[in-house]
C-alpha cells in the first residue's frame, strides 16, 4: 500500500476540476427545473465526441470546445422545449424521458463515432509537464484545475451579481411567484438548461483530452456528477464546488490507498452524509 | 376595471370557487371578506392565472380582455400585481434583489428602487438582508414593494395583515391608503373586518365560493353588524 503525495493529491484536484464543470452544469438544471437530468453524461459525451471530431477537423482545441458546447446547448433546447415540455411537472416521467435521450444518444454516437477510444487533442502549449512542488506534473491536467476555478468564478458572477442570476435563483426558491411578477419563467428554464448542457459539453471536450472517451464514459461522468450535487445540495454551486472536491480527492485516495474499493470511498462518505443532511451540505427543502 | 363573472373554479373533484362574480373599478379599494376556507385564496390564484385551481367556467377580465386562460406573466404584463398570502418572499434573494430581478436599478419610469425605499423606508436600512431575515412587517412591506415594481395598476394583496402586530397593521392601512392616493385599484382579501373597513370603499363577503353580501363599506363603519353575522367575529 502507498501513502498519499502531492501527485495523488493533484490529480484528486484536477480530477475534481473536472466534475465540477459537468456537475456545475447539472446543478443548476436539477435546482432549476428540479429534473434529474440523467441525459447529462450522454450531454458530455456526445459534446466530447463531437468535439474531438471539430478540433481535429480546425486543428484547434478551442474551436473544439466552443463546437461542443454550441452543439449541446442545441441539444439542450431541444430537449428542454421538444421532449420535456410534454411532461412537465411530472417527476418520474421527466426522469424516465432522459434516461432514455441518454440511451438513444449513446446509441447515436455509436453509429457516428463506432466504439473505439478517443482522446481530444491538446494544444502544443499545454503539452509536457511542468515542476510543481517538487513533482513532475502535466500541465495539461493544471490548466484543466485552472479552468474549473474560472468557470466557477464565472458562474458564481453570473447567479450573484447579475439580473438573470437574480432570477435563476428566485426560480429555484418559488418558480410560481417569479412567473407572477411578470417574468417568462420558461424563457429562465430554457436559457438555464442550455448553459447546464453547454457545461456538459465543455466536461466532454476538457475531460475527453485526458480521461479519453469511450462508449460507458457517460454513465461514469453521470454517477459522479450525481454524487457530486448529492453531496453539495441541488441547485447550490458553492455545494457542487465542495462536492466535487470531496468526490475528486476521495476518489484519488480510493485508488491508491484501497484500488478494490474505490467506489465505497466515495459512496460510503455519501451514504453517512445522506444520513444525517438528507438535503446534502448546501440543500434547501423546496 | 376588473371584472369577474361567474367564476367557477376547481382543486381537482373539490369545487371551491362556485360562481363568484365582483367588479373592482379604477382607483377603488375593494375588500373581499371570509372565514378560512371560504375559497379567498382560491379566487385570487384564478385571477392571477395561478394553477391549480382549474377555472372551469366564467370569466375574469381586465379593462375589457379576457384574462382566463393566460399564464400569470402575461396577466402581470398587464400591470396586475400579485402580493401573496404568506409573502413568499424569495430567501436566496436580497432586498434590492427583489426589487431588481423585475426593473433594472437604473431605471427611470414610473415605480423605481429609490421611490419605492421613499413609500419604505425600514426596507432601505435592510438592503443587503435576505428575505428570511426581516421581520414579520419587513416581509410585508417588500411584498409590496415587490409588486409595486412592476408598474400594477391593480394589486390583489392576499390577507396582508396576517400575523402582523396592531402597529404594523396600522402601518399597511396607511400604505394601502397612499397606494390609493397614486392611482392604484386593490383588491384586498382580509379576514379582519375592522382593518378592511379602515381602507375598503367596497366590501364583498365570500362563503363557500359564493359572494353573499355586497355594501360600501361606508355604510358598515357605523353598523357593522350586519357583516359580523357572516364572518363569525367579534
Amino acid at each position: 500500500m502507498m501513502g498519499i503525495n502531492l501527485f495523488q493529491i493533484l490529480n484528486g484536484l484536477t480530477f475534481a476540476a473536472l466534475i465540477f464543470i459537468v456537475a456545475s452544469g447539472f446543478t443548476l438544471i436539477f435546482g432549476l427545473l428540479r429534473i434529474v437530468n440523467l441525459a447529462h453524461g450522454a450531454l458530455y459525451l456526445v459534446g466530447g465526441l463531437a468535439g474531438y471530431s471539430a478540433a481535429k477537423a480546425s486543428g484547434s482545441f478551442v474551436v473544439g470546445a466552443l463546437a461542443a458546447m454550441v452543439l449541446v446547448a442545441a441539444l439542450g433546447a431541444v430537449l428542454d422545449r421538444g421532449l420535456l415540455s410534454f411532461v412537465r411537472g411530472v417527476e418520474l416521467r421527466q426522469v424516465l424521458l432522459t434516461l432514455g435521450v441518454a440511451f438513444i444518444l449513446n446509441d447515436i454516437s455509436l453509429v457516428i463515432w463506432g466504439g473505439d477510444t478517443f482522446s481530444v487533442p491538446v494544444p502544443e502549449v499545454l503539452r509536457g509537464a511542468m515542476w510543481i512542488g517538487g513533482v513532475m506534473y502535466p500541465k495539461y491536467r493544471i490548466f484543466v484545475l485552472v479552468l474549473g476555478l474560472l468557470v466557477f468564478a464565472a458562474l458564481w458572477l453570473l447567479l450573484n451579481k447579475t439580473r438573470l442570476g437574480a432570477l435563476i435563483r428566485a426560480g429555484v426558491d418559488d418558480p410560481e411567484m417569479v412567473e407572477a411578477m411578470g417574468i417568462n419563467i420558461r424563457r429562465v428554464f430554457l436559457g438555464t438548461f442550455m448553459l447546464g448542457a453547454a457545461l456538459a459539453g465543455l466536461g466532454g471536450v476538457v475531460g475527453g483530452a485526458f480521461l479519453t472517451l469511450y462508449p460507458s464514459a457517460d454513465a461514469e461522468i453521470l454517477v459522479f456528477s450525481l454524487a457530486v450535487v448529492i453531496i453539495g445540495g441541488r441547485g447550490s454551486l458553492v455545494g457542487a464546488a465542495l462536492g466535487a472536491l470531496l468526490v475528486g480527492l476521495l476518489n484519488a485516495i480510493g485508488q491508491v490507498m484501497f484500488p478494490e474499493l474505490a467506489y465505497f470511498v466515495i459512496f460510503g462518505p455519501m451514504a453517512l452524509l445522506l444520513a444525517f443532511r438528507p438535503l446534502g451540505l448546501f440543500g434547501r427543502a423546496a | 376595471m376588473l371584472e369577474i363573472r361567474d367564476l367557477h373554479s376547481f382543486y381537482g373533484e373539490a369545487h371551491v370557487v362556485q360562481g363568484a362574480s365582483l367588479t373592482v373599478r379604477d382607483r377603488e379599494v375593494v375588500a373581499l371578506l371570509g372565514r378560512n376556507g371560504m375559497g379567498k385564496t382560491s379566487l385570487i390564484r384564478s385571477v392571477m392565472g395561478l394553477s391549480a385551481p382549474q377555472v372551469r367556467r366564467g370569466s375574469v377580465a381586465w379593462k375589457g380582455e379576457v384574462l382566463t386562460g393566460m399564464t400569470s406573466h402575461e396577466i402581470a404584463g398587464r400591470k396586475i400585481a400579485l402580493v401573496p398570502q404568506g409573502r413568499r418572499l424569495f430567501p436566496s434573494l436580497t432586498v434590492t434583489e427583489h426589487l431588481t430581478m423585475i426593473k433594472s436599478v437604473r431605471a427611470r419610469d414610473g415605480w423605481t428602487v429609490d421611490r419605492v425605499m421613499e413609500l419604505f423606508p425600514r426596507l432601505a436600512e435592510r438592503r443587503q438582508h435576505r428575505g428570511n431575515q426581516l421581520s414579520g412587517g419587513e416581509r410585508q412591506m417588500l411584498a409590496v414593494a415587490r409588486a409595486l415594481m412592476i408598474d400594477p395598476e391593480l394589486i390583489l394583496m392576499d390577507e396582508p395583515s396576517e400575523g402582523l402586530a396592531p402597529v404594523m397593521v396600522q402601518h399597511l392601512e396607511g400604505i394601502i391608503a397612499r397606494l390609493k392616493e397614486a392611482g392604484l385599484a386593490i383588491l384586498l382579501v382580509e379576514q379582519n373586518l375592522y382593518s378592511a373597513l379602515a381602507v375598503a370603499d367596497r366590501v364583498y363577503v365570500i362563503e363557500t365560493g359564493k359572494i353573499v353580501h355586497e355594501a360600501d363599506a361606508s355604510a358598515l363603519v357605523d353598523n357593522p353588524q350586519s357583516l359580523i353575522r357572516f364572518l363569525g367575529v367579534h
